[in-house]
């Protein structure tokens, strides 16, 4: 645990600068740059190495608490920036991840989130790891389309529209498999598949929401493109109450979900 | 087919219409939920909620085949319903994650979930029959949804949860949620039970062996025991260390629960499948 996160802020310093520096040569060449892709390649390197060093210290994955997850999600949005800009050459991509991706390391470095090595024995399950990294993966690519509509909102045009579906087919592809996987783990752990958890409801709105969302996309329903921006705004909004908000209301006092609290 | 006419005026009429209809429905499932409380799932145990089933299936299969003439067809089939079901989901999620013992057998939830499982029903007969590149993605993931919604809606009477604390004497009474004794067909009794401590004194994990029906299984968490196809025996709670010697084991009976799993797989494949196509439609409106 001390080797972990002791040597956090340097390496997360390092992340940040790589990731930044290929954001920034990405974001200044007009084609696509592989320095700019080399860079934040590194940043993502390091980023794995921590995590691997901190689960090989823990003796087990780093998952479990809100600042592990976060770590996740700093390294998910890093690599779904790279994997946007390498696929689809949106030379803006990488700075969105990497701004995000720096929001969430500042937070762990601000507020370290210090945990026990014990992993409770409903988290031992082979549906640990897939279930939660799927999630943050989803989380990113929903992240950045977030963002790309809000940008699109304030400007007014549609130059994103492209980007901001495929993020939103390729997140939600992600939060779905990642749902699923919830939910066979539950049946596992728990006796069933779905029981209206008040993390599971808010799943089950995140999820709805985004499924309205992918309805009115251009590729089903090419029409109505802010009211479009606005449900994914609010859908992401519903993630974030369902990723954290829910262990602050009342209902989530019973919940099975709450490992964290 | 419909006229232009017919089509525009449907249009005009649809959203007010809707409005009205599901605000009728909110209120008659909210007076009904006031006066008699959750819908009676036990009353629709099997065979009941077979026919049910087919009962409700024969009828939408029947409104699909008149789709040419029938304006309910076109509405329940249009993408104003599609919405609609989505937002009734949202709306379903949003009222029992905000609830400390939420019911998914209040009326509003059984409605709700009938509505959007006709409509899927229909767009998947209707998307089935489309072409296209994602043809087998939409079927996949349509169906796959239905067959999980429908396998937990319609197999909910039939699923048995019931807790048992078991030690050294064998036993074979269970008890329901709400503290009804059931009788089971077997006897079960607790032969070993260890507990391996993690750190911060909590329990790295908890391990029990127990004999069910003459037979020696290991339960622990995650890992239930399959007594039969429709069957799962999990450990859940056990008596405080080290003076503890029983341990409490849950009883889940759910006969539908390989259909759920398979509609699950096939939204997993959908899902893939999604990833990586990419946004595309099918061919016609669907």
């Amino acid at each position: 645990m001390m080797l972990g996160w002791n040597i956090f802020p340097f390496m997360a310093a390092a992340v940040v600068l790589l990731a930044f520096a290929g954001a920034v040569v990405a974001f200044v060449r007009r084609e696509r740059s592989g320095g700019a892709m080399l860079l934040m390649a590194g940043a993502i390197a390091i980023m794995l190495t921590f995590i691997a060093m901190l689960w090989l210290t823990l003796q087990r994955p780093p998952l479990r608490t809100m600042g592990e997850t976060r770590l996740w999600y700093s390294l998910f949005l890093l690599v779904a920036g790279l994997f946007t800009y390498g696929r689809w050459r949106y030379r803006w991509i990488m700075l969105f991840a990497a701004i995000l991706a720096t929001v969430f390391i500042l937070i762990n470095i601000l507020k370290p989130e210090i945990h026990d090595q014990t992993l409770m024995p409903a988290l031992q399950s082979v549906w640990f790891v897939p279930h939660v990294s799927i999630y943050m993966f989803s989380y990113a690519l929903l992240g950045c389309g977030t963002l790309l509509s809000l940008v699109a909102l304030v400007r007014g045009n549609h130059d994103l529209d492209e980007a901001i579906e495929r993020l939103l087919y390729g997140g939600v592809a992600f939060l779905t498999v990642g749902m699923l996987t919830g939910a066979l783990w539950a049946k596992d752990a728990w006796g069933a598949y779905w029981s209206w958890d008040a993390k599971e409801s808010w799943a089950a709105v995140t999820w709805a929401l985004y499924l309205v969302a992918l309805h009115m996309s251009p590729a089903i329903t090419p029409r109505r493109p802010r009211t479009l921006y606005v449900v994914i705004i609010l859908a992401f909004l519903a993630l974030q109450m369902c990723w954290y908000g829910v262990n602050y209301l009342p209902s989530a006092a019973d919940s099975v979900h709450a490992y964290n609290q | 087919m419909p006229c232009m006419r017919c089509m525009q005026k449907e249009r005009e009429y649809r959203y007010p219409v809707g409005a009205i209809v599901t605000a009728v429905v909110a209120i008659l499932t909210t007076t009904l939920q006031g006066v008699v409380g959750d819908f009676p799932v036990a009353l629709f145990s099997f065979p009941l909620n077979i026919i049910a089933m087919m009962l409700w299936l024969v009828s939408l299969t029947v409104i699909y085949r008149n789709r040419g003439t029938s304006r309910l067809c076109r509405v329940l089939m249009s993408r104003s319903a599609t919405w609609l079901s989505l937002l009734v989901m949202a709306t379903i999620g949003l009222v029992l994650g905000l609830q400390r013992m939420p019911s998914s057998a209040s009326w509003g939830v059984v409605v709700g979930l009938l509505y959007v499982m006709s409509h899927l029903y229909l767009i998947t007969l209707r998307g089935m029959c489309a072409t296209g590149a994602v043809r087998w993605r939409f079927t996949l993931l349509h169906l796959g949804l239905l067959i999980a919604l429908g396998a937990g809606f319609w197999g909910a009477p039939d699923r048995v949860q019931l807790r048992m604390a078991v030690d050294g004497r064998a036993n074979n009474v269970a008890y329901t949620m709400s503290g009804e004794a059931h009788t089971l067909d077997y006897y079960i009794s607790l032969k070993e039970f260890s507990v391996r401590p993690g750190g911060g004194g909590e329990h790295m994990q908890y391990e029990a062996t127990v004999t069910v029906d003459r037979e020696d299984v290991v339960l622990r968490v995650n890992h239930p025991y399959s007594r039969t196809w429709a069957e799962k025996i999990y450990i859940v709670n056990h008596g405080a260390q080290p003076a503890g010697n029983y341990v409490v084991v849950e009883i889940v009976i759910e006969p539908w629960q390989w259909l759920s799993a398979a509609g699950i797989v096939m939204l997993i494949v959908g899902a893939v499948l999604m990833f990586l196509r990419g946004p595309r439609r099918l061919n016609g409106d669907v």
